[in-house]
């Protein structure tokens, strides 16, 4: 039994994160903040680019294996995806799927902290997040692709569904998983469908413990770096696969919401 | 809201004649049927004023849409292509659907349209009304060639504009200015054709109740990207060579070009 403190996977940044995954001194970043390759899209949004765009890409070893993680930054715009984030995720998975071809496979592991597209360049978004999805299934037929969700956003949108495709998610307590975050269900369906401010039923919801326990996550960790860095390695060296994408038992829809909740094991 | 006809009117007169795919949910309407010699399975999500998850009535994809369309894909006949027809108002948006874990609905059939195209099943896709956001990720935007209907009704988008004025806290008059400077933003099918992704758009006299000619026009250039299989087997990733993405999409390419040539340094 160890006797250090946990060190927070959640508190780190987007950069520290992408490190604390890989093999100590191993870590090099690509297209790294002084390539200067920022989003030209914002500006007239009224929003501050940042030079590494929200997406950071580090190669580096993990188990003394080759790998790649992809870290999204949930502080600059909620983690989400635009055109550069999005071509370095899928980039990524697409050079990987190369090195397998060419003999020298490379980990693949997305760290995800985003809530989904991003809608100031929705369009741009949306054709990175479908090049994503072919590229994690293209993959993950050769190799194990491994998700992990421990960030403070969790992993909303069209990149729940990316996640959904891994072959292995690893979650935090304190990380959610949802399509729709609250607050859009709550715009597009009223405050009786959801109430975005009952943060309770959020977490009940669409927490990191909630989706483990109905077998939507292959691991469930605390939230500490040498924790998530182990389930990484082992989902890697000890792929266990999740279950297919097929509908899940559940209760009668046309029960009232907060009976069906409880039917679904959440008190509402 | 009231719930569009468009995807089963199309379905009905481009697999007219077909013999319908058993087994699905009244929302999920697939039909076997020949065009021009070459077998094609075409699939529609269609309201269902009874579907049993409220949220999903209108047309839009839920749990029973999104694993209902992977159903219908995986069983493809061997030797058949697949027809998209999209007409998708949304993903489902619902506590309960949530609670039932939607994005596996929709990730179901997202990765049965992949496993189709890249299984050697080419897979078209035809926009004949909405495609929004999770649920054209979910139906359409894996075709390995896409062509949509010249329809001002016809919306693109990842999220309503109630909701993207919530989320960024902009007023819908300034969403509006923003889309027509930054075209990343717009929601019109034209616009989102300059990223590459829309290989032909269709003039038609009414797309809610297409003529004879309208039906026959569509039907000859399907018949014609059958007849070359290895469109509707494109990757997505080929949407960045094309000519129509050359300026549009060069920062995509640039990230892949710096990724590729620093990667093993």
């Amino acid at each position: 039994m160890s006797l250090l403190l946990a060190e927070s996977f959640a508190e780190r940044g987007a950069r520290e994160r992408a490190q604390s995954l890989l093999d100590a001194q191993s870590a090099r970043e690509l297209i790294g903040p002084f390539a200067r390759l920022s989003s030209p899209y914002l500006a007239a949004q009224g929003v501050v680019a940042q030079s590494d765009d929200g997406t950071v890409v580090m190669r580096g070893t993990l188990g003394g294996e080759r790998a790649c993680v992809v870290a999204t930054d949930g502080r600059f715009l909620g983690g989400s995806i635009g055109e550069i984030g999005g071509a370095k995720i899928a980039g990524a998975l697409e050079l990987a799927r190369r090195d397998f071809e060419r003999g020298t496979p490379t980990r693949m592991v997305l760290a995800l902290d985003t809530g989904g597209i991003r809608l100031q360049e929705a369009n741009l978004g949306i054709l990175a997040v479908t090049e994503i999805c072919d590229a994690i299934v293209a993959l993950r037929m050769l190799m194990p692709v491994v998700a992990v969700i421990a960030g403070r956003v969790g992993v909303y949108g069209g990149l729940s569904l990316s996640t959904a495709l891994c072959s292995s998610i690893i979650v935090s307590e304190g990380a959610r998983v949802g399509l729709n975050g609250p607050d859009v269900v709550e715009t597009e369906s009223g405050i009786e469908e959801m109430d975005s401010s009952d943060r309770p039923l959020i977490w009940r919801v669409t927490g990191g413990r909630m989706r483990f326990e109905a077998g939507f996550a292959s691991e469930l960790v605390p939230d500490d770096v040498q924790a998530i860095r182990a389930a990484v390695e082992h989902a890697f060296t000890h792929p266990r696969p999740l279950p297919p994408l097929e509908p899940p038992e559940f209760p009668d829809p046309r029960l009232e919401r907060d009976a069906f909740l409880r039917a679904m094991g959440i008190e509402p | 809201m009231s719930a569009s006809v468009r995807g089963r009117v199309w379905l009905e007169k481009l697999a007219a004649g077909g013999a319908p795919v058993a087994g699905l949910p009244p929302s999920v309407l697939a039909s076997d049927t020949a065009i021009d010699g070459h077998a094609v399975r075409v699939i529609a999500v269609v309201p269902d004023t009874h579907a049993r998850f409220a949220r999903a009535r209108n047309g839009e994809v839920g749990i029973d849409e999104g694993f209902g369309l992977a159903r219908a894909i995986r069983a493809t006949p061997q030797g058949s292509a697949i027809l998209a027809i999209v007409d998708v108002p949304g993903q489902a948006f619902g506590t309960r659907e949530e609670a039932v874990g939607l994005q596996r609905a929709l990730a179901a059939s997202a990765e049965a349209y992949v496993l189709a195209r890249r299984g050697g099943h080419p897979v078209l896709a035809l926009v004949v009304g909405k495609a929004i956001s999770g649920a054209f990720l979910a139906h359409g935007l894996q075709a390995g060639w896409i062509g949509a209907l010249d329809d001002g009704a016809i919306e693109i988008h990842v999220m309503s504009e109630p909701a993207v004025a919530r989320v960024t806290r902009m007023e819908r008059e300034d969403l509006a200015r923003v889309a027509r400077e930054v075209p990343a933003t717009a929601r019109d099918i034209k616009t989102f054709a300059t990223f590459g992704a829309i290989d032909r758009i269709f003039e038609v006299s009414d797309p809610d109740a297409p003529s004879g000619a309208d039906v026959s026009r569509v039907l000859q250039t399907l018949a014609q990207v059958l007849r070359e299989p290895e469109l509707g087997l494109r990757d997505p990733v080929e949407r960045l060579a094309r000519p129509q993405a050359q300026a549009t999409r060069a920062i995509a390419r640039r990230v892949r070009d710096e990724l590729q040539a620093q990667w093993d340094a």
